[in-house]
């Protein structure tokens, strides 16, 4: 039997704010007088949503904002009800929404320990079994009696996910709590949360917009968009799935608002026109191909002329990990910049990146290193390829490397062959 | 409500840790601490016993004072377990959104928590008693009947009001209003003997004496805080003739109070 059943679930919210008394009025007047009776508009958050989820279950739940993930699990925590439809959770759930909601800043930390436990269902005496280990594995031994409030944002937050994570239920629903604390804790985080996950079998839903999370953690996932499951399955189908979605909707926003002037420095000396990719035949192209020939080509204008300049261009994802970059450092010729308008092409042998979609970066610095020109997603572009099928995005990673491959097997020798197989007795 | 009881029990610890997290930050800044609990019923002690000094109100055998202190305890036990219990579902925002329980824990907790305070207000009884020389006795053991009935009095109030403050905040407004207008209405600036005297006894109103005095028993406070003073002060059993109206329309509204809360509570997520 499913330890979670979610059969048509609907959930409707109304717009705007409560009826007042007047419109309460106004309406028992107009029903009175059989007029029509002014209602509120309904939007629906969860629209007909069905699936099940078995015992000891990692289900990821994606989607873009809004689409309807915090909603599904409130009603699987029980704290909202469906409009329509019916949801079973069968055995306890301990959820994990936003970590701290049952923290108070006037307690010390251990006295939060005790009533952040007894909120979650704790009894007592599971709580002092364990407070050593929160105590320990949150690292704040030394402020463990010191009022909360006294605490930074990072303590409170590891001391909240230490509790948090020691409860034992059936169901344990986690709403994007992982991006706690420093690297050093977040590390600590994701491996409690795997040891939770993987070893003790528990049954867990996960959401999370870190989608490499998701497809690592998860062993099924579901994908939401406007209230109803658009994709259902094998994490690595689904996150791929999700990831073209939300790549056409950066590039839609990239291409039709140009203002992506913000995130760019410069020192007024150089200004970028215009930045232009190639196909290898020299026509200009909004995308690229993996493995074949392209040239990135600025348009700068310079208010003087500047020797020695160094131009780097690079390519970065659209959440900002820097892929590659190519400079002019090493260039034998001069790199000088002139009074007016310069064209700088950076011919590509082969575009080494994997299907998705990139960003542009450019930097101009002058002959100290000064920066005087530096900006990111200047332009935003999909690769797309030839060869490699759609179907295996989220798995290939970012960067494409041509590779030759030589398989130097010897013959395998038959006595041995047989010996090993006969040891295990075929 | 046997649900309501079982939930009581399993919930115990989470109202448990609730109400002390509620002590413990009320007062742990507060220099005079869980003083002020009692500075309140002691302070309006004073000053009625002032009032009275120059208006003259007939409390038989009993010291003044020890009366009126003796009437505030329920009452104010009463009225901020009502008004703390009203809010208890509107400031608990946060946990409500996040996390499940039931959520009549909330009224429970707030009632718990001035039970506290009450103990605490017991102590300074006591003292007054000892000062006039005044021994408690047999039906003392009547007190926790009477504070139970006071605390399902509070409960009636406060399912119905905290539910529909999720809804309304108007009412956590006029509660107080209300609540210091029911304070003349009930036996704690002068005692329940004295109506009686001026309805039952001299008629005062006529023809209408008798069914005005079932309509202020119908409060009841009145019978609480009478039977309160009789048990403590007097020696005597508690007196149920005014305790009855209040009793019949206190355990004919429970019902309907609390289910409206938990029919109400379904949404209180989406309408916080």
């Amino acid at each position: 039997m499913p330890i979670i059943e979610v059969n048509h679930l609907t959930k409707e919210y109304q717009l705007g704010h409560i009826t007042s008394l007047k419109e309460t009025a106004l309406n028992a007047m107009r029903r009175l007088t059989f007029r029509p009776v002014h209602k509120r508009e309904r939007f629906k958050a969860l629209d007909d949503v069905s699936f099940t989820v078995e015992e000891g279950e990692v289900l990821g739940i994606i989607g873009h904002n809004g689409a309807g993930k915090s909603t599904l699990l409130k009603h699987l925590a029980n704290i909202s009800k469906p409009t329509k439809g019916k949801v079973i959770v069968r055995g306890t759930v301990a959820p994990l929404i936003e970590v701290g909601a049952g923290i108070n800043p006037e307690l010390t930390g251990r006295e939060n320990i005790f009533l952040n436990g007894a909120i979650l269902g704790m009894p007592k005496k599971i709580i002092k079994q364990k407070l050593d280990e929160i105590i320990d594995f949150s690292e704040l031994e030394q402020f463990i009696d010191t009022p909360m409030k006294r605490y930074s944002s990072g303590m409170k937050i590891k001391l909240a996910f230490s509790i948090a994570t020691s409860i034992d239920a059936d169901v344990l629903i986690v709403d994007e709590v992982l991006a706690v604390g420093d690297l050093a804790f977040q590390r600590k985080c994701f491996d409690r949360m795997e040891n939770l996950i993987k070893r003790q079998g528990r049954t867990v839903l996960l959401v999370s917009h870190n989608i490499r999370q998701v497809a690592r953690m998860c062993s099924r996932v579901c994908l939401i968009d406007h209230g109803k499951i658009i994709a259902d399955g094998l994490p690595s189908d689904v996150c791929e799935a999700f990831y073209e979605q939300s790549n056409q909707k950066i590039v839609t926003q990239a291409t039709q608002g140009h203002n992506t002037k913000h995130n760019i420095r410069m020192s007024g000396e150089v200004d970028l026109e215009k930045i232009e990719l190639l196909d290898e035949n020299g026509n200009e192209t909004q995308e690229l191909v993996t493995g074949r020939p392209a040239t990135i080509r600025c348009h700068f204008n310079a208010n003087d002329n500047i020797e020695n300049v160094e131009i780097i261009y690079g390519f970065h994802t659209t959440d900002f990990i820097y892929i590659a970059s190519m400079g002019t450092a090493h260039l034998k010729h001069a790199s000088n910049l002139f009074q007016g308008k310069n064209i700088i092409d950076c011919n590509i042998e082969r575009v080494p990146l994997t299907p998705g979609v990139f960003a542009v970066r450019i930097g101009v610095f002058d002959q100290f290193r000064r920066p005087i020109f530096y900006g990111e997603t200047l332009k935003v572009f999909p690769v797309r390829s030839e060869n490699i099928p759609v179907t295996q995005m989220a798995t290939l990673g970012v960067v494409d490397i041509p590779a030759d491959w030589k398989f130097n097997t010897s013959t395998p020798r038959h006595e041995n062959y047989n010996n090993s197989h006969a040891s295990v007795n075929l | 409500m046997k649900a309501s009881t079982n939930n009581l029990f399993h919930y115990r610890e989470l109202i448990t840790a609730l109400a002390w997290k509620n002590i413990v930050i009320r007062y742990k800044q507060a220099y005079l601490g869980i003083l002020w609990a009692v500075l309140k019923p002691l302070l309006m002690m004073l000053i009625f016993t002032l009032v009275r000094s120059f208006v003259g109100i007939e409390t038989g055998d009993i010291p003044y004072p020890v009366l009126t202190f003796a009437a505030l305890l329920p009452w104010i036990f009463f009225q901020e377990s009502a008004a703390e219990g009203i809010n208890s579902v509107t400031s608990n925002s946060a946990l409500i959104k996040k996390i499940y329980f039931p959520r009549e824990v909330f009224p429970l907790t707030a009632m718990f928590t001035k039970l506290v305070e009450l103990m605490i207000s017991f102590v300074i009884l006591a003292g007054l008693m000892f000062y006039y020389k005044m021994t408690p006795t047999i039906y003392v053991l009547w007190v926790p009947a009477i504070v139970f009935y006071t605390m399902i009095v509070g409960l009636t109030i406060s399912f119905f009001g905290a539910a529909l403050n999720v809804y309304y905040r108007d009412v956590a407004q006029a509660l107080p209003v209300a609540l210091s207008l029911l304070m003349y209405c009930s036996p704690v600036i002068y005692p329940l003997s004295l109506v009686h005297k001026k309805l039952i006894v001299e008629q005062a109103a006529g023809q209408w004496s008798e069914n005005l005095y079932t309509l202020y028993t119908l409060n009841p406070l009145a019978g609480i805080i009478d039977s309160f003073q009789r048990v403590m002060l007097k020696g005597l059993p508690p007196d149920f003739e005014p305790l009855l109206p209040g009793i019949i329309l206190t355990f004919t509204l429970l019902p309907f109070s609390y289910l409206y809360f938990k029919r109400a509570e379904n949404w209180f997520a989406d309408v916080i």
